[in-house]
């Protein structure tokens, strides 16, 4: 027997959408700009590095892992592609894939240390994390790579929606988020990245591959960081070796705050948008109201820890 | 009266740990649509065995025969493929996914046609409508198969294993403990489906500590001890404190009286 209550989303799935149009509703009142086509807009372009690299570490964190790489990997791939385009002088859709296998080779090294060598991705991706800083800030000599080729920065470019300017590569995180919800909610594939983060010894004693289906978790992880490498390059049209610094901590706050457990085995795919985009707002919103970058950073720090308060309090309670 | 027939056998099992001998030329058999108990004291080789059975080990001597025809299981994969299925008594399911999805596990049915051979996408509609006939034809009361598992005490949840097991076995269903970890009422229910599962014509090997519970459901006992099997026993001849006699080494194989011998 179904009641009507079983039909709703749970509070998991629901709180994080609530969060985000109360924050709204909050900056709305505080700021009569927050609410304009442009700014939403603006937000959504802000959003959409984060939001990708948000896609690859959800995958991690479903596991019952964590990327601690994510953002520093993000900025090599970004230093690889527009290096190679302009020093090297390789087409741009050439240099654009090297970086992408550059961050995905990341995810695989990664992917193997976990899964071969047995070791705890905290430890694995710490490590990685400075390996691929270090590496940026050698092969760029610490400078910003500049006088891209136009066609590597065109999903920065704009098209008008009703006469708000809408990013293109806006709409590749939006038609990423519908492919990873997709595979994960309705595929055999996707169902097994969350049984391996439920019980992973149940998993493996009914027959699957779950070191297989980790390594993979890890590589895919690093493509997605790959294709944030490029939307960041789109988006600021150069290649920065400071890059990723802010976006590392913030795809996993968007990932905590979207809903998704660090113990790994729960969480939606769209909460970690939803989670994307409670950050941005909240950097957008500060920042219209005149707010010091320095509080952003803090007002983050405490989100992030009222999420997993609130994850960790709803298994112990509720279960 | 013919033999009954033998599903599975194993000659001569043999198992070392460095110095320990767990298996010293054990035999085993099994009989179709019977409840085989394995018991024995700690060290006497019941895991051991177990673990050749379900592919968990490999053994170091002796033969395993399935249907007359000899297997070698270097994981429980390969027991899993040949048709025997395991279930272990730390309740191996999935907390947070539904029990259609842990029914499925790693066998889930796709769609047909391009959604499912292109798309590669689930069948939950049809995977949810088998859950329901399967849990029914077991008669487990459960009211949703929608519901994730943690939302179940641990006997619904152990039957969800269960269930799992015999309704993917083709040859055996071997239970390691099920009922260790559950309370009085809910080792019952398990018990209850154990005995459902033979009724259906699947062979039970049923490895547990609790002699009530070996007593009520099983129609052989196999007591293993010194890494050998010392004897098969019939439970409706034999009393408790007779075959703990005969487990623990205090009624020697040999003085054991002919009546209480299986045959």
């Amino acid at each position: 027997m179904s009641t009507w209550k079983d039909k709703l989303p749970p509070m998991g799935t629901l709180g994080p959408f609530l969060a985000l149009l109360g924050a709204c509703a909050f900056f709305a009142t505080q700021s009569q700009n927050f609410l304009t086509g442009g700014n939403l807009s603006l937000i959504l372009q802000q959003v959409m590095v984060v939001g990708v690299i948000a896609i690859g570490q959800t995958l991690v964190i479903l596991t019952a892992g964590i990327d601690l790489s994510c953002g520093m990997v993000m900025a090599l791939g970004g230093i690889v592609m527009t290096k190679f385009a302009t020093d090297l002088g390789l087409p741009p859709a050439l240099a654009v894939l090297c970086g992408v296998g550059v961050t995905t080779l990341f995810g695989l090294v990664n992917g193997l240390l976990v899964t071969r060598v047995k070791l705890p991705p905290f430890i694995v991706t710490l490590g990685t994390l400075n390996i691929a800083f270090a590496i940026t800030q050698l092969y760029s000599n610490s400078q910003t790579v500049t006088d891209l080729p136009p066609s590597m920065t065109a999903l920065g470019n704009t098209f008008s929606v009703g006469g708000t300017e809408v990013a293109f590569g806006a709409l590749l995180m939006l038609a990423l988020y519908v492919l990873a919800w997709f595979v994960l909610r309705e595929t055999a594939a996707g169902r097994h990245v969350y049984a391996v983060g439920n019980n992973a010894e149940a998993t493996r004693l009914v027959g699957i591959p779950t070191q297989r289906v980790l390594l993979m978790v890890y590589v895919i992880a690093g493509l997605f960081y790959g294709i944030a490498s490029l939307l960041s390059v789109a988006r600021t049209g150069v290649g920065d070796p400071n890059a990723g610094q802010t976006e590392n901590l913030d795809a996993i706050t968007a990932v905590v705050l979207g809903g998704t457990s660090l113990f790994g085995g729960r969480g939606v795919i769209l909460g970690s948008l939803v989670g994307a985009l409670i950050v941005g707002v909240f950097r957008n919103g500060l920042t219209l109201m005149g707010v010091s970058s320095i509080y952003q950073v803090l007002v983050t720090g405490i989100l992030v820890i009222l999420a997993v308060a609130t994850d960790q309090l709803s298994r112990k309670g509720g279960r | 009266m013919s033999t009954p027939e033998l599903v599975m056998q194993a000659r001569g099992l043999v198992k070392r740990y460095g110095q320990v001998t767990a298996l010293d030329g054990a035999d085993f058999e099994l009989r179709a649509g019977e409840i085989l108990a394995v018991i024995g004291d700690n060290g006497a080789g019941k895991s051991s065995l177990i673990k050749c059975l379900s592919g968990a080990t490999v053994p170091d001597e002796g033969e395993i025969l399935l249907d007359g025809r000899p297997v070698r299981f270097r994981t429980p994969i390969d027991a899993r493929h040949a048709g025997i299925e395991t279930v272990y008594q730390d309740l191996a399911v999935a907390p947070a996914m539904s029990i259609s999805e842990n029914l499925f596990l790693g066998r889930e049915m796709r769609r047909p046609g391009f959604l499912g051979q292109v798309l590669r996408m689930l069948d939950k509609k049809r995977m949810l409508q088998e859950s329901i006939a399967r849990m029914q034809d077991l008669k487990v009361g459960i009211r949703s198969m929608t519901q994730a598992v943690e939302t179940l005490s641990g006997g619904q949840r152990q039957c969800v294993a269960v269930a799992r097991a015999a309704a993917f076995a083709q040859h055996v269903v071997i239970m390691d403990e099920p009922t260790a970890a559950l309370g009085v009422k809910e080792g019952n229910m398990v018990l209850e489906l154990i005995r459902r599962v033979r009724d259906k014509g699947l062979p039970v090997v049923l490895i547990s500590h609790n002699m009530p519970h070996v007593f009520e459901v099983a129609d052989r006992i196999h007591v293993a001890r010194l890494g050998k099997r010392c004897a098969v026993l019939n439970p409706k001849k034999i009393s408790m404190s007779d075959t703990v006699a005969v487990m623990t080494g205090a009624m020697p194989p040999g003085q054991i009286p002919a009546e209480y011998l299986a045959h």
